[in-house]
């Protein structure tokens, strides 16, 4: 089943199953922030306010708790997030 | 307190605190107090590498056919990426095993400063590879004065905890009379200064590193130097693993999961945690001037490198808890992502899709019945 993500300030939107969370945002043009894209490098960090998801690779980069690395997650319900920067959309 | 290289006593790791317990025994890794530093240890050995896998033959002519003021800034960046290098394939060892309580702990330091070490050898292939005659780039670091000013930011605070901790392992806590001077000992000021010492080397390796790694990636970007570039990709890599590393004994030590001692050091010593990255932004912006004081080089000048600055540091600051300190904007170097992005790391023709490649992987699960329609 496809899961809804709603990013606070936003939009909303259905991203294709097999795509990461910072890989989502990307294809929907949504300024996000990344480095390795393996979840050491804890630069993409959001905070998920709703929902839960599911980690495709072991997160490594120390994050708080109420954040999570979309580089390396999937969501796993309908999830609310928050970008630290807010939602901004590339130009 | 006195170190020994095999702790006779008999306690429970669970309660040992990272720095300043017991002296680490047995090294086990079958019960872990803090497992993700076993998971930094496994990555770092996955990521294994060795300069002299790149090609540079290409860097040579390129190098040549640089400006002079191109030259300046490609030379003046590699001595101080060898500087840092230097520093750290060594310091941690120094300072942190000598008071560390936990095996895993240990391990990492010791994986993370060997993997340093591979990134020193680097820049000894890269610049035999540049020049006949490697000394003068070598010789300058030490007597360069923009450079041993760096050199002097970095290291006093690792000086400073390793004087101190010898202090303490030869006469424990008390005041000391040493060559006519008074120094106090107390485990709270020696905590303190290790405190210190790690947010200098989380900016170190959070900061510093990627103003010297922007620079060999402006080359890069221009099909200059790629040889270089696919060097600092590697090396890149794993300070982004180190950062990580250090990033964790903060907060650990801020969350008071550890040691309660540590987490009121870390309440006490925000402001001067601040002023550390505040210092080092400034030192930063110091350095990106110098690199470009004989001109400016296509797609990097000191303005847009200071901006950089600004904006790595006020990531950094947030991943720990801290107040930015600069006004809020995007990444000015946007193409610099695809250098430092891990996933895109090229890595043996067998193992395009996954840099973190194990070796050795054998496939147990398999029954003879499997082979059952082979025929010979």
């Amino acid at each position: 089943m496809s899961h809804i993500i709603k990013v606070i300030d936003g939009l909303l939107f259905i991203p294709k199953k097999e795509l990461s969370i910072l890989e989502a945002l990307e294809s929907q043009k949504v300024q996000a922030e990344y480095q390795c894209r393996q979840g050491f490098c804890g630069l993409c960090q959001v905070k998920l306010l709703d929902g839960e998801v599911e980690y495709t690779m072991e997160p490594i980069a120390y994050t708080n708790e109420s954040n999570i690395l979309p580089c390396c997650c999937k969501p796993a319900s309908d999830i609310v997030i928050q970008l630290p920067q807010g939602c901004e959309f590339l130009n | 307190m006195k170190y020994t290289t095999f702790n006779r006593e008999q306690f429970n790791v669970f309660k040992q605190p990272m720095f300043f317990g017991e002296n680490v025994n047995v090294s086990r890794y079958d019960m872990q107090k803090h497992p993700v530093f076993e998971k930094l240890i496994e990555k770092q050995l996955s990521f294994f590498w060795r300069p002299e896998e790149i090609d540079l033959s290409q860097d040579r002519s390129d190098f040549q056919s640089l400006s002079k003021n191109e030259q300046h800034i490609f030379l003046s960046n590699l001595k101080y990426q060898t500087l840092l290098d230097s520093i750290q394939g060594r310091s941690p060892n120094i300072a942190f095993l000598p008071i560390v309580s936990l095996p895993e702990v240990e391990t990492w330091i010791e994986t993370w400063a060997f993997s340093e070490t591979i990134h020193s050898r680097s820049y000894t292939y890269i610049i035999r590879n540049l020049l006949n005659d490697p000394s003068v780039v070598f010789e300058d670091i030490v007597g360069n004065k923009e450079i041993s000013a760096r050199a002097n930011d970095i290291s006093h605070y690792y000086d400073d905890l390793i004087t101190y901790i010898s202090i303490y392992q030869l006469h424990g806590e008390g005041i000391h009379q040493i060559k006519g001077k008074a120094i106090e000992v107390s485990l709270q000021l020696l905590k303190e200064k290790l405190y210190l010492t790690l947010v200098s080397v989380n900016v170190l390796e959070a900061i510093r590193f990627y103003v010297s790694f922007a620079c060999s990636f402006a080359f890069a970007e221009r099909s200059l130097m790629e040889g270089n570039a696919k060097i600092i990709k590697f090396i890149a890599r794993d300070e982004a693993l180190h950062l990580a590393g250090t990033q964790h004994m903060l907060q650990i030590m801020a969350n008071g999961k550890d040691d309660p001692d540590m987490q009121k050091i870390a309440y006490k010593l925000k402001n001067q945690a601040r002023d550390i990255f505040i210092q080092a932004a400034e030192q930063e912006k110091q350095w990106a001037k110098y690199l470009f004081h004989h001109g400016s080089m296509i797609g990097l000048n000191s303005t847009i490198l200071e901006q950089y600055i600004e904006y790595i540091t006020n990531q950094r600051m947030q991943t720990l808890n801290l107040e930015p300190i600069f006004e809020k904007r995007h990444n000015p170097l946007p193409w610099i992502n695809s250098w430092l992005s891990s996933d895109q790391v090229q890595v043996a023709p067998q193992e395009v899709e996954i840099s973190s490649y194990l070796i050795g992987q054998i496939n147990n699960d398999v029954y003879k019945d499997e082979f059952s329609s082979f025929s010979l």
